[in-house]
């Protein structure tokens, strides 16, 4: 391909002054220039240091880096969950763990996968890599981001520490009422998990905003929306879905059936006029949503993956846009296929089957492109490209129970059975969490500088794949076989038990290969090969910086002239200045087109966010054993609202105010 | 395709010149404002579609043995706050303009107008005539009139503490810009209360 001419994109929109953006010709710029202005962005752009800077950073690669590892550390604690419940059921009769235990266990290992595990995984390597990509010195509103994560953590420490103290949620992660309702689930349990969701939801509420403007309005200059890396893409469709998901359950689950337990509304309550199954309908209004909120961003990590490894640029780019936007409109519309054996009218029964179905299809165009991408190329199988292999397999096996499950006749039969326990895990481990190891493969030199080791990645990742496939395959025959799932225990008689065994075994393999994992990203991250700052010879703009990648992120804001920035521009790297190194600031440019529209002053340090969210959390924790810490926490954070505000307010730069079609100097 | 080392930069032209600070659709401050309407208003918009699904369990509604809601003290504060967004815009003009002056004043005006309205709220929520706890028809009136009044003491809370800051500290210019983006979200604030108006304290009356 050509290289496209070497200039902004011109300014047809008469939304900028006048002549503020001379058309100049290309400089090469000077490197001891530059070298000099990297020094005094580091000194702006740096975090303060010792707790006090730890505590009150706001870089966006600090926060998604804590948000990423305390992630993975709930994938573990999850995992660890689930071994324990395959200890329990590889055998007959076991008594490892008795049936009250095994009902924390299995509700805490859901919630920790759905709520503290995938979704913010999903959405930190978004608020990692989505400013990185765009080319932005950092996103949209840092406080914002940490306030989120720190949300977040709240809810992580709240869930575990509850687990410590008996007080563990043990009505399913889908805590249906009427058991978790006041009468059959007395005590502070569904509790816990009823104001842990609202922690979590939050959390994701304000990565999704977040992620939105960055996306919208801080691209570099020259990348269209035709333009948009795929991974950005994903992750904008599910920042939109998250928006429209998410308060379901924050409104089922705090101001429903927290408050039916606490003061006695009547939500759920059939007496009073109350109705339990629609708490089903609004969770599943979240819940089915969630299942794409947590898989698209694993589909948007394949792309840069294979186009990489194939030296391909990928086929069918607006196939795929549309397909993803087209499953974040669909998903809205299933959410019913979760309630075939409550009494939904048949007309009901038949438009969500259809709906289930169609689902397949803009899924299935994207693997057709990714094929046709990877066939016409000539793939190198590094570990994270046997990652993808891997995830073919494994979630088109997913995806096609997912259509079995969609006709109403069978789903009854297999309702509550491993059967679905068998196609969930297809999916999310098949979809989400095999394409996320390939991302960590792929992107570890960017957040450590350091390659991982490939062949202890290559034992990891086909242990993983065998792993996942041996225990959940013979979960679907189990199903079959009629054994229900969240049971603790089964008699002999019954015949489950070989198959259980294996299942067992084969969780053992996936122990195994996690474990590898995490010795190879310790060595690696102490003393893998130094990466440099593209080391797979990539074309994203995250590879046009630094491995890891300064506090400032870019030196000069790049400009983009193609899908594919680093394939289509070669070097030097075409890039705007005038960006100021004296304070932090960020480009902003026009939602369509990424034409540059204005400076913007970017937030420095705060402690706020921690302290905001220290106050949300005595909110809702408190709330569990009192109302009135509704009112104490409504108070406290009114008055965290005015010392935000206050240091927000604290400078008085000159600043050129662009207003009613003039620019004014002003203070 | 070789990779550009990241010392090796050729501008393409500057943008030293642009402004620093914008109004409207421009700022990522409105962007971030329109990203929380939109979860809250879809918020009030789930809990009203609950609202009905609930009506279904009901021959009448409000349920027989309870009475019609009152109307008095809603419409008193309904017009109060379609009144309060006159301010609201006039302040917006005044920071359009850098005006100091006429922002403080409408910032005033706008603070005096809008704390009531939530005291008013208050009594409003006793003029559904039902408690939470009486029946489903009682949590699901007060959780939509509730879930709104949430976030009408926040962004009351944002203009007074708006007003406070423009009238007892000196205030960075950027801020103009949030002026207007707190009249904005006012907007929102009044207008989402129509439908929810509707709703709860004239939709008995006519269904």
């Amino acid at each position: 391909m050509t290289n496209p001419a070497r200039r902004l994109p011109p300014n047809e929109s008469a939304v900028t002054e006048p002549a503020a953006l001379p058309d100049a010709t290309p400089v090469t710029l000077n490197e001891d220039v530059l070298i000099d202005d990297a020094r005094r962005l580091e000194m702006t752009w740096r975090d303060g240091g010792g707790l006090w800077g730890w505590l009150t950073t706001v870089d966006h690669k600090v926060i998604a880096r804590r948000y990423i590892i305390t992630a993975f550390l709930m994938f573990i604690a999850g995992g660890l969950e689930a071994g324990m419940m395959r200890m329990q059921l590889a055998r007959p009769e076991n008594t490892f763990l008795g049936p009250d235990r095994y009902n924390q266990i299995f509700t805490t290992h859901g919630t920790t996968m759905m709520f503290l595990f995938a979704v913010p995984i999903m959405t930190a390597m978004g608020l990692y890599f989505v400013p990185l990509m765009v080319g932005a010195r950092s996103i949209a509103f840092p406080r914002l981001n940490a306030f989120g994560y720190y949300t977040y953590l709240m809810g992580v420490i709240f869930l575990y520490v509850s687990l410590f103290l008996n007080m563990a949620p043990d009505a399913g992660w889908t805590a249906y009422v009427p058991l978790s309702g006041p009468e059959y689930s007395p005590g502070h349990r569904v509790d816990v998990w009823a104001q842990l969701v609202t922690f979590t939801e939050i959390a994701a509420l304000a990565a999704a905003v977040n992620i939105i403007v960055t996306t919208f309005k801080m691209r570099a200059p020259g990348m269209s929306l035709n333009r948009i890396p795929l991974f950005v893409w994903a992750q904008l469709v599910v920042a939109f879905m998250i928006i429209f998901a998410m308060p379901a359950v924050a409104i089922a689950s705090t101001l429903q059936l927290a408050s039916d337990r606490a003061i006695a509304t009547h939500w759920f309550n059939p007496a009073e006029g109350g109705d339990a199954l629609l708490w089903q309908h609004i969770f599943w209004f979240f819940g089915h949503p969630e299942v794409y909120i947590i898989f698209l961003p694993g589909l948007g990590f394949i792309t840069p993956i294979v186009e990489t490894f194939c030296r391909r640029r990928v086929f069918g780019y607006t196939a795929i846009v549309l397909s993803n936007i087209t499953t974040g409109f669909f998903a809205f519309g299933l959410w019913v296929h979760h309630m075939f054996a409550t009494p939904i009218p048949e007309l009901g029964q038949s438009l969500f089957t259809a709906a289930s179905m169609m689902i397949a299809i803009p899924t299935g165009v994207q693997i057709f492109c990714w094929l046709v991408t990877m066939f016409s190329g000539r793939p190198r199988l590094t570990t994270a490209m046997v990652l993808i292999l891997g995830f073919f397999i494994t979630f088109v096996n997913g995806g096609l129970t997912g259509v079995m499950l969609a006709s109403v006749g069978f789903d009854k039969q297999v309702h509550d059975t491993f059967f679905v326990v068998a196609h969930l895990h297809y999916v999310l481990l098949g979809g989400a969490v095999t394409p996320l190891f390939a991302a960590f493969y792929f992107w570890f030199p960017k957040v450590t500088g350091r390659l991982m080791n490939e062949t202890l990645g290559k034992w990891q990742a086909w242990l993983f794949i065998i792993g996942v496939n041996l225990t959940f395959f013979p979960m679907h025959i189990l199903g079959l076989n009629g054994m229900p799932r969240r049971i603790y225990t089964y008699l002999s008689q019954t015949g489950w038990g070989p198959l259980n065994a294996l299942v067992s075994a084969g969780a053992v393999i996936i122990v195994v290969s996690v474990t590898l994992f995490i010795v190879n990203a310790a060595m690696s991250w102490r003393s893998g090969l130094l990466a440099g700052a593209n080391p797979w010879d990539s074309y994203g703009l995250e590879w046009a910086t630094p491995s890891p990648a300064p506090s400032y992120n870019f030196l000069n804001t790049p400009v983009v002239l193609g899908r594919h920035p680093l394939w289509d521009t070669g070097s030097p790297l075409p890039v705007v200045t005038g960006l100021r190194t004296d304070r932090r600031e960020v480009l902003v440019t026009t939602t369509f087109d990424a034409q540059p529209d204005h400076r913007h002053k970017h937030p420095t340090a705060s402690i706020w966010p921690l302290i905001m969210a220290l106050v949300m959390a005595e909110l809702w924790i408190g709330s569990i054993f009192t109302p009135w810490a509704v009112l104490g926490g409504v108070g406290l954070t009114l008055l965290c609202m005015l010392g935000w505000g206050w240091q927000s307010t604290a400078e008085t730069d000159v600043e050129r105010v662009a207003t009613e079609g003039r620019i004014v100097e002003a203070a | 395709m070789t990779t550009p080392s990241p010392t090796r930069q050729e501008s393409l032209g500057s943008v030293r010149d642009l402004p620093t600070v914008t109004f409207g659709h421009r700022s990522l401050m409105w962007w971030g404002t329109l990203g929380f309407m939109t979860i809250e208003g879809w918020s009030l918009a789930l809990i009203a579609a609950m609202y009905f699904y609930i009506r279904q369990n009901f021959l009448t509604w409000p349920p027989i043995t309870i009475p019609l809601p009152s109307v008095t003290i809603p419409t008193i504060n309904l017009v109060l706050m379609v009144a309060s967004v006159v301010p609201a815009w006039l302040a917006d003009r005044a920071a359009r303009r850098l005006d100091v002056g006429a922002v403080k004043l409408w910032l005033l005006i706008s603070t005096l107008m809008s704390l009531p309205i939530p005291i008013l709220r208050w009594y409003e929520l006793w003029s559904l005539n039902v408690r939470w706890d009486t029946n489903a028809y009682g949590s699901a009136a007060w959780l939509l009139v509730g879930s709104h009044a949430t976030l009408l003491i926040l962004d009351v809370a944002d203009t007074v503490g708006l007003t406070l800051f423009y009238w007892f500290k000196r205030m960075p210019i950027k801020a103009m810009s949030d002026t207007s983006d707190n009249s904005f979200y006012w907007y929102f604030m009044v207008a989402i209360w129509l439908p929810v108006y509707l709703i709860v304290y004239v939709g008995p009356y006519v269904f």
